[in-house]
């Protein structure tokens, strides 16, 4: 049973990695202090909030730990040591993650000194009924599969009448399985729904260069919240420091909302995302819609195993605003049906789904209904599309789909990407999504198309603005590098079912 | 501490190890009843006694021992309670020297293996907590401070190996001095071979052999002020020099990672009290609770320069005599078998510690018994520290210096 209030205080701290810094002689501490110890009095009031969220330390030491307390022990062995920021100013301990043993052996000569990342993770096992600790304590190399990036806040250039996309950001960790034709993600074991919903955010704050404290809304959108009470949403406002924080209760001025309709949670908050930074009164300069998912699948040989060839992980996030698009948000339509194709009953650990049924009845005719329905609206041809993303939760059924609207393979294939990451479940069509806009050229009209069990459809238009190509140098952490990486690891089908089951 | 200072008139111990079929109050009776008997105090002549344990909330869920103690001695007198066993002698030293008591009874116990399978996770509870949630185990600090002194002092190649060596040869020269000690823990040889095997295995450079045990035990003596000392007992041990330091719980948070700071300095103001210095001591029990802090204390107490306590070590253990040759001089350590082999049921630890320099001292370590030179030995120091590093406790001990 782990204690509440003490949680709430070491995740508002360790999630973020809080601390303070001396004005006067510039001291640093991990954790927050209110006096200086070498100022001593005087430095009453003058001490600085700082963090090391955005940070790149530095793994002075470090040791292998083959056995860990019993809370760590499901972890594995990792790597442990002490890592130092802002060259030796501040020093923190810290655990080494998306680390797994290859044939038992292991060199940590070579960690010491390497430049290392945190990052947001769970901090150890805990019972099914408990809180989950998290922790940013972990790290990773720097010059590993996850790049240190700074998060620059920028000014904005320029305001727009049609709100939009003003940034985004996709999460898909290092891990994979190989399977026939398809290469799909899976988290290490200290992640999940939350951790990549939070990587994600992170990742388009960084892209878009939004002031963190400007954002007035969170929406995330996910079938796989390890909890069935308590949002997603309220740690990555947390973590990611969303709208104003008031400094002495630690509470953020943000409206946040976790959102579930199976595959399209996300999807469906674009238009919402989009219509809040437009309306007047609100005072809502930006919107964060985060997809994520740690699918869900049962074992192979169980009822429901069928999904588990299909399964990835993996989050996105989308700002919205209105100043400094790079996507306008032209139109959109949504529709929904009352159709059980796919569903997972309280406390059931693994969703069912209907088979052929899934097909016909469900995914293709939501997804024609919805783009369809759309092009009407906006009395656009298909040759007026640049590219066109549908929900994927396999190879055959987005292709199936396209051509069947009458899309050609340069139209829908970048933004094809199961084939990479597996069904990211909500992320899914959002990858698709994040996929080409890493490639659009200015003036590009794009159509997405989600699709959830259950079921519906939300179908968009999206115009690309002059803004797109300037935004994309501030992103390191793109689908490509993610796709094409020479550190992604794969592992055989004993770990994914070990690592996807977590702490 | 000149002119009053308390006196050791009794001690006694129980054997360190697991004594799965006997309760805390049976190992406490048994060394409390040794020490008594030694010194010929009766129950009725304590005035206060003090009780360290660490755990003993966690592993027999007794959360006042003095209450607990109270009971098993049907006495109603000032009791207090700390963590070591050298806090313990401290704050009794204290008492005595101030002229509250006369006679104080010290005793310190720890029932560990009655936690067998969650006592790694209550001994995190002796660092910080970032440290674990970040995933650190009893351990790894050790790991840590090694690497970041090999680091400091350039030590790599050849020298290297001889550095391993010489903390294995720590492990191996303690197994042996615990042979002829009845109390310990383990008394069987061990090799340097075997020290090594088990770091490889583990993939680290500290191994199973490394690390003192998880162990049970009671320890305890008889404090007195010196007017009542002379009553009760020929040759009294005193208590020359006794003083102790604080450091920051957070390992990676001190300024130094590469030794004690806070033994250094408790050393340094433990020496003060007395008319001796360094060189003058000739037994020294110090807490190995992994070979490499055996080390380390050599360095922090002042008996090794920096960085060389390891060389020394390698040097005096190519065929090790019985002791260390550190600048000419004889150092023996860890003449019962140190924490390695001796055990280490933490509060009781120190008592052992005291224990086995005052029977030197007094001449009645039997075959374990040290001569220097030909002579009894004249000065002993005990170092007992209280987490890792973050508090340090010296003790100088010593046959009349009036």
């Amino acid at each position: 049973m782990s204690s509440e209030p003490i949680e709430r205080r070491v995740s508002y701290i360790g999630d973020r990695l809080r601390g303070s810094q001396c004005t006067l002689c510039g001291k640093e501490y991990f954790r927050g202090k209110d006096y200086c110890g070498k100022c001593g009095r005087k430095s009453f009031g003058k001490m600085k909030d700082i963090d090391f969220f955005y940070e790149k330390g530095k793994l002075e030491v470090c040791t292998f730990v083959g056995e860990p307390t019993n809370k760590f022990t499901k972890l594995g062995p990792y790597a442990y040591g002490i890592v130092s920021f802002h060259n030796g100013k501040v020093r923190v301990p810290g655990r080494l993650t998306d680390f797994l043993l290859k044939n038992g052996e292991l060199d940590i000569s070579c960690f010491e000194d390497k430049e290392v990342v945190p990052r947001f993770r769970r901090r150890y096992a805990v019972a099914r009924s408990d809180v989950v600790p998290t922790i940013s304590l972990a790290f990773t190399f720097a010059d590993d599969y996850y790049p240190h990036q700074e998060y620059e806040i920028l000014k904005p250039k320029k305001e727009y009448e049609t709100p939009g996309i003003v940034g985004y950001g996709v999460y898909v960790s290092k891990f994979r399985i190989k399977e026939g034709m398809m290469e799909r993600s899976v988290p290490f074991i200290d992640e999940d729904a939350v951790t990549a919903a939070v990587e994600a955010g992170k990742t388009a704050l960084i892209h878009s260069g939004v002031d963190h404290s400007l954002i007035g809304k969170v929406y995330v959108g996910s079938e796989s919240n390890p909890y069935a009470v308590k949002p997603i949403a309220s740690k990555v406002a947390q973590v990611l420091k969303l709208g104003m924080e008031e400094k002495t209760d630690g509470i953020q001025s943000v409206d946040a909302i976790d959102t579930e309709f199976a595959c399209k949670a996300a999807t469906s908050m674009f238009k919402d995302a989009a219509s809040l930074v437009y309306y007047p009164r609100a005072h809502i300069p930006f919107t964060m819609t985060v997809g994520t998912d740690n699918s869900q699948a049962a074992p192979r040989d169980e009822l429901g195993g069928e999904l588990d060839l299909f399964v990835g992980y993996g989050g996105s996030a989308f700002i919205f605003g209105m100043q400094d698009v790079i996507a306008e948000l032209e139109g959109w339509y949504s529709c929904t049906s009352d159709t059980p194709d796919f569903w997972r009953r309280d406390r059931e650990p693994y969703p069912r789904h209907g088979g052929r049924f899934t097909g016909e009845p469900a995914y293709f005719k939501h997804v024609m209904k919805a783009c369809r329905s759309l092009m009407e609206q906006l009395k656009l041809q298909v040759s007026d599309v640049n590219y066109f993303i549908s929900h994927q939760p396999n190879i055959g059924f987005p292709v199936r789909v396209a051509q069947e609207l009458g899309f050609k393979e340069d139209q829908y294939m970048p933004g094809l990407q199961v084939a990479k990451f597996g069904n990211t479940y909500s992320g899914s069509s959002p990858i698709g999504l994040a996929a080409v806009l890493d490639r659009a050229k200015p003036n590009e009209r794009i159509i997405i198309v989600s699709y959830g069990s259950g079921a519906g459809s939300d179908a968009y238009s999206l115009l690309t603005t002059s803004q797109i190509k300037e935004k994309r140098q501030r992103q390191k952490f793109t689908i490509k590098h993610q796709i094409e990486n020479e550190h992604l690891e794969y592992v055989d089908y004993t770990t994914y079912r070990r690592l996807k089951h977590g702490l | 501490m000149k002119g009053q200072r308390p006196a050791i008139i009794g001690v006694g111990r129980t054997k360190f190890g697991e004594h799965y079929e006997r309760g805390p109050e049976k190992l406490v009776e048994e060394a409390g009843l040794q020490a008594l008997g030694l010194a010929g105090v009766e129950r009725k002549d304590l005035d206060a006694c003090y009780f360290s344990d660490y755990f003993l909330q966690i592993t027999n869920k007794i959360g006042i021992e003095e209450g607990f103690l109270s009971e098993l001695l049907e006495l109603h007198v000032p009791m207090e309670k700390v963590r070591s066993f050298s806090s313990a002698l401290l704050n009794a030293c204290h008492a005595v020297q101030s002229g509250k008591y006369g006679v104080v009874l010290v005793g310190g116990m720890e029932k560990m293996t009655d936690r067998w399978d969650k006592i790694r996770d209550d001994l995190m509870l002796l660092e910080d907590p970032w440290s674990y949630y970040a995933g650190c185990t009893p351990e790894a600090n050790h790991e840590l401070l090694l690497s970041g002194y090999v680091k400091k002092y350039g030590i790599s190649g050849e020298q290297l190996e001889k550095f391993n060596v010489a903390l294995a040869q720590i492990a191996v020269k303690n197994h042996y001095h615990a042979i002829e000690n009845e109390y310990a823990q383990y008394q069987r040889d061990i090799t340097v071979d075997k020290v090594l095997k088990e770091r490889s295995k583990a993939c680290k450079s500290l191994g199973l052999y490394d690390f003192a045990p998880i162990s049970d035990g009671a320890s305890a003596l008889i404090l007195a002020s010196p007017e009542i000392a002379k009553n009760y007992s020929d040759n009294p041990i005193q208590v020359l020099g006794s003083s102790s330091a604080t450091d920051y719980v957070t390992f990676p948070s001190r300024e130094d990672r590469t030794g004690f700071v806070a033994s250094t300095m408790a050393m340094k103001s433990a020496l003060k009290m007395t008319d001796i210095e360094v060189g003058d001591i000739q037994i020294a029990e110090l807490y190995d609770q992994s070979t490499l802090l055996e080390m380390i204390s050599l360095e922090d107490l002042g008996f090794s320069k920096r960085g060389k306590a390891w060389l020394d070590i390698y040097n005096s253990c190519k065929e090790y005599q019985g002791f260390y040759e550190i600048d000419g001089k004889k150092l023996f350590v860890n003449m019962n078998g140190g924490l390695k082999a001796d055990g280490n049921p933490l509060g009781a630890t120190g008592g052992a510690q005291i224990f086995e320099v005052v029977k030197q001292l007094r001449g009645e370590a039997g075959k374990r018994q040290v001569k220097v030179d030909g002579d009894m030995p004249k000065f002993g120091v005990i170092s007992e520290l209280e987490g890792f590093g973050t508090k340090a406790y010296v003790h100088i001990l010593g046959e009349g210096l009036t």
